[in-house]
């Protein structure tokens, strides 16, 4: 037990399986014996096999899958808002990282959103955009740029000087120093603004889908919700939790492997 | 916003070694905003002229200034700092304003690109426009192998910096610079942050690349026997506001051995570098002695 508060000494693997293991099945238990011996009733609580079943049914029912069909939709608005996010957003929070004087011009308009209710933007893009794709997408892509163009900033200003001024000295002009020395430099915690942007899109889908979507996530949520559906409810919340945990693993991986030399450095 | 005039140097990537060179420092004078208001004179009214190529050492106490007066040789200015504050460092006659391609710098600090191999650390600078347009690709690459020959590290040219040591990462920073064929070598250091041992290695290797191919050097230290080991001349340096406190040259053939040392020429000369930068210099800054 002298391990037991000490933070720099990890449990092995199989522990930490164990141990999360562990939490997991107490949280269920929990749960199921709430919903089992009547305590809490099912219209503020369903149980846990009602989820799975209200799970199986959305998964497949009279031979199509209302779930695939959702996530499908929901993942290709964020495909969408993500292709905005790094057209647009990675160039101008490099730009701003790499001169100080865009920084400036700048960041008034960019650095208040990252505190602000972008939740209450939607009205506003509804009034202009419309209720359709444009407005989702637009949403999703406002939502995740706040956060992301001040990270690439941030990345690009916590390379070290030395490399720019190296590549200044072997006669590289401005343009090259911040090409060939910094932006590769600043490229991993680059990534991790996008798998950030990322996560706070999962956050936003919901809340994108509000109004007027046909078919989505948020929709299926929102939908069962208008009929009580508790079961539905906690199966499309758990569904989403689950796809952002994965896309969040697989960037974490796809990352290491792009930069393995960040990890040793 | 626009500092980027390098001036104009003839295309001949072949200039003959021995290519006459000078760099001229003529009245330099640094002056940093001291806090709280006034100014602090960093560097005094330096005068030095270096002519042809050789090993000059530029030793002088920790916080001399000496790294400054190096980085004004090299027109790198980081910090903001407008170099010099007045006289002026001419190349061949030719002021140089802000950077220019004539001298390449080695820094203490080695900034090899942790994502980039050995070998594409040492061919780093031909990334750039200025020197793709000056050397054909098939002679980089020639110079890149022979750079890796040179410096020993032909076998380890697909590892990463991460693989090397502190030396092995030093000769990769020494072959980048080298890789250009510049007629003037600045060295900040360049061996400072290594163990005694490596340090050593490092300098004979920079003596045998020297031989090979013979540049203006200008080599800053702080350590008094790395001076004697190496230079053709010493200029030392007093500290706040950096000024030439002596200048001298060595004639002992290199590499110096340890009975060099030892020598009573070497003895003498090392006494009278402490015993200058004492009376001009009393208490200020460290010297650094290894024997």
């Amino acid at each position: 037990m002298s391990e037991f508060w000490n933070p720099y000494v990890q449990p092995s693997p199989r522990m930490r399986r164990q141990l999360a293991l562990l939490s997991v099945g107490a949280v269920l238990l929990l749960w199921s014996a709430l919903s089992g011996f009547g305590v809490v009733g099912p219209n503020r609580l369903p149980a846990p096999w009602d989820v799975l079943s209200a799970f199986g049914y959305l998964f497949w029912h009279n031979g199509e899958s209302m779930l695939a069909e959702a996530t499908l939709w929901s993942v290709g608005r964020m495909l969408a808002a993500g292709v905005l996010v790094v057209l647009i957003g990675i160039p101008i929070g490099v730009a701003m990282g790499a001169s100080p004087r865009i920084n400036a011009a700048l960041s008034p308009l960019v650095d208040p959103f990252r505190s602000a209710p972008v939740v209450a933007l939607l009205p506003i893009l509804v009034m202009w955009l419309g209720i359709d794709e444009a407005m989702k997408i637009a949403f999703l892509f406002i939502g995740a740029v706040v956060y992301l163009i001040p990270m690439v900033r941030d990345a690009i200003q916590a390379v070290p000087q030395s490399h720019w001024i190296g590549a200044r000295d072997l006669g590289a002009t401005p343009w090259e120093c911040i090409r060939q020395a910094v932006l590769p430099m600043a490229m991993p915690r680059i990534a991790d603004a996008l798998i950030v942007a990322v996560s706070v899109m999962w956050t936003y889908i919901t809340v994108a889908e509000y109004v007027n979507a046909r078919v989505g996530l948020g929709q299926l949520i929102q939908n069962a919700r208008r009929f009580s559906a508790w079961d539905q409810v906690f199966a499309g919340i758990i569904v989403i939790i689950v796809l952002a945990l994965v896309t969040y693993q697989l960037m974490r991986y796809f990352k290491a492997r792009l930069f393995p030399w960040e990890t040793h450095q | 916003m626009s500092e980027t005039t390098h001036p104009s140097v003839p295309a001949t990537t072949s200039a003959p070694s021995e290519h006459a060179v000078s760099l001229t420092l003529n009245q330099v004078v640094q002056d940093y905003p001291a806090p709280g208001g006034g100014v602090t004179r960093v560097i005094g009214g330096v005068d030095l002229n270096f002519e042809r190529p050789g090993i000059n050492m530029l030793l002088g106490p920790s916080g001399s200034g000496k790294s400054t007066l190096l980085n004004m040789m090299g027109g790198v200015r980081p910090l903001n700092v407008k170099t010099p504050t007045s006289g002026t460092i001419s190349i061949d006659g030719q002021p140089c304003h802000g950077p220019h391609d004539d001298a390449v710098m080695v820094f203490q600090r080695y900034a090899n690109r942790p994502d980039l191999s050995v070998y594409d650390n040492i061919a780093f600078p031909f990334r750039f426009k200025l020197w793709r347009e000056r050397v054909p690709e098939k002679e980089w690459r020639a110079r890149v192998e022979h750079m890796l020959d040179a410096v020993g590290l032909a076998d380890k040219k697909a590892l990463h910096p991460a693989q090397l040591s502190g030396g092995q990462n030093q000769r990769v920073a020494l072959a980048r610079a080298l890789v250009l064929q510049p007629r003037i070598l600045l060295m900040d250091e360049p061996f400072g942050a290594l163990d005694a041992q490596t340090r050593e290695e490092m300098q004979h290797l920079l003596i045998k690349l020297y031989r090979e191919r013979p540049c203006l050097i200008v080599f800053v230290t702080h350590d008094v026997t790395e001076a004697l080991m190496l230079g053709d001349r010493v200029v030392v340096l007093s500290t706040q506001p950096a000024n030439v406190a002596d200048d001298f040259t060595i004639h002992a053939p290199r590499p110096r051995s340890l009975d060099w040392q030892r020598s009573p020429e070497a003895v003498e000369l090392s006494e009278r570098i402490l015993e200058k930068l004492h009376r001009v210099s009393p208490g200020k800054g460290s010297l650094r002695v290894t024997v």
